[in-house]
């Protein structure tokens, strides 16, 4: 076995190791009342909240609507926040006329201007999508338009004397010198655009994962709590995963490691 | 051939105009190299960026066979300084840059692309990134595409200024040879008075700013010489160095110089 092999054995042999001790320790400490079951919950009884709320049908209701609120908020934000980031800077008064007006915005705390979306959208799900995609749209757009107002000239320039026209120029030097900051974009936004959406539960809804959190806490069913919080991040790291498989399709130059 | 005719240019700053060229005429005949030297800043660079029409002068024109260069003129070939291969783009990819732009089917620009990789030393890098390649065989595909669109007048600005010495002196040599072979024209813009001397058959001295033409020596190592390596051991080498180090005026008042 090579070095680097047994290396990567050992190191998931450890986090292995790490997440059964968390699992054991918890079961152990709950179940002997070392640890309160007002604040910590043993895997038994997570599993059990579960079992209860899928039972019941509610469990994968408010997965799938947190998940579908998350996907729209990302796909579209980042969408608008890729075409504004591009297009802005080649169009130079525009650009510098309401550059202060983003920027402020961009300022805001999304929680404060929650309560916003609220009102104009109400209690359903288009206004956890409009906060979602209130703050990845900034997530994409920052990057890109700061790569776009930080552009090569002298790619610009060698393809000018080649006869390149303006549009020419836009399609091969403008869009896919952006691409890294795509990229940068998606990986930022992801994150918050679940972040959009369980705020927007939070503030005021009737389902999804973060309606099911403040509803468990509510009731101080700490299980059902946890439940939500484990969801939460399991969803997330396989967001997480998913953008990361995007980048060699998006910038594959950066991917290809020979040098 | 290519002609620079009483050519002026000015910078309008916000506050004042700083003068950079002043009537500047010199011509480069079919099938000869004319380098243009002078004191940093004093403006060479600037007379390519007219030439290629990514500059308009203050006063007078810019002439190929007599007729006036109106913008981008697709008899003109320009290396920079700088990289400017495309990143994102394989190596044939960016060497078929220039044809792509103009129009020509994809069949037809791949193979001359690949042809003229062949040719410069580049097979096996087709499919390469531009980061994988080395500082000189970066400089040999970005010359390959200039050269795809078959100028009939290469201009070179300080093009191998960050090419380490030996892999200079290569790119040099391979540079003069492929120019006479097609019998081109090159105007290559140098503070290098011993590239100039080497490579050229007349050498323009520009002053300081504003930049007028000073002095032109007709040199014949370039074509006497086996290789631009060899040049310098030529006897009248040194002399013609010394005569346009004068010229150059600079005074060099380093360490010790003061007294």
């Amino acid at each position: 076995m090579s070095a680097t092999a047994r290396h990567h054995l050992l190191v998931n042999l450890g986090r292995l190791l790490v997440l059964a001790l968390i699992l054991i320790g918890t079961e152990i400490g709950v179940r002997s009342g070392f640890m309160s079951r007002l604040f910590f919950s043993s895997p038994s009884e997570i599993f059990g909240a579960l079992q209860t709320q899928w039972a019941n049908g509610s469990f994968l209701p408010n997965l799938g609507i947190t998940v579908f609120e998350t996907l729209l908020g990302l796909a579209t934000g980042s969408l608008a926040g890729l075409i504004v980031g591009v297009a802005l800077p080649q169009l130079r008064i525009l650009s510098n006329v309401i550059e202060p007006f983003l920027m402020v915005l961009n300022g805001i705390p999304v929680i404060v201007i929650a309560p916003l979306f609220i009102l104009w959208l109400g209690l359903g799900l288009p206004s956890k999508i409009g906060i979602s995609i209130y703050i990845v749209f900034f997530a994409m757009f920052i990057p890109v338009y700061t790569a776009s107002l930080r552009l090569d000239m002298t790619l610009v320039d060698a393809l000018r004397v080649m006869g390149a026209s303006r549009n020419q120029i836009f399609w091969k030097v403008i869009v896919p010198s952006s691409m890294p900051s795509v990229y940068t974009g998606l990986k930022i936004g992801s994150g918050l655009a679940l972040i959009g959406a369980v705020i927007g539960e939070f503030v005021a809804s009737r389902a999804g994962l973060g309606h099911m959190i403040l509803y468990a806490s509510g009731t101080l069913d700490t299980p059902s709590l946890y439940l939500g919080i484990i969801t939460i991040a399991i969803f997330a790291a396989c967001l997480s995963f998913a953008i990361d498989a995007v980048g060699p399709v998006l910038v594959p130059y950066r991917f290809s490691d020979e040098k | 051939m290519l002609e620079f005719r009483n050519i002026s240019f000015s910078f309008s700053g916000r506050r004042d105009t700083v003068e950079v060229l002043r009537d500047v005429s010199f011509a480069c005949r079919e099938d000869e190299i004319v380098a243009v030297i002078g004191p940093s800043g004093c403006g060479k660079s600037t007379l390519l960026s007219i030439a290629t029409g990514l500059r308009t002068p203050t006063a007078g024109e810019v002439l190929i066979n007599d007729k006036p260069v109106r913008g981008v003129d697709p008899r003109l070939g320009m290396l920079f300084q700088q990289t400017t291969l495309l990143p994102w783009r394989s190596v044939v990819e960016n060497v078929e840059l220039g044809l792509e732009i103009r129009g020509e089917p994809k069949k037809a620009r791949r193979d001359r692309a690949l042809e003229l990789m062949a040719q410069y030393g580049l097979a096996g890098f087709e499919r390469k990134y531009p980061h994988a390649l080395s500082g000189g065989m970066q400089k040999r595909a970005a010359l390959a595409q200039t050269l795809a669109i078959e100028p009939k007048v290469l201009l070179l600005d300080e093009p191998f200024a960050a090419l380490d010495a030996q892999t200079r002196l290569v790119i040099q040599n391979d540079v003069v040879k492929i120019c006479r072979a097609g019998r081109r024209s090159m105007v290559i813009v140098t503070h290098d008075i011993s590239e100039a001397l080497a490579m050229a058959d007349r050498v323009v001295v520009l002053s300081r700013r504003p930049a007028t033409v000073k002095e032109v020596y007709e040199v014949p190592f370039s074509r006497e010489a086996a290789s631009v390596a060899d040049a310098p051991t030529m006897p009248g080498f040194a002399d013609f160095y010394h005569r346009i180090w004068q010229a150059l005026d600079i005074s060099i008042t380093g360490m010790g110089a003061a007294a």
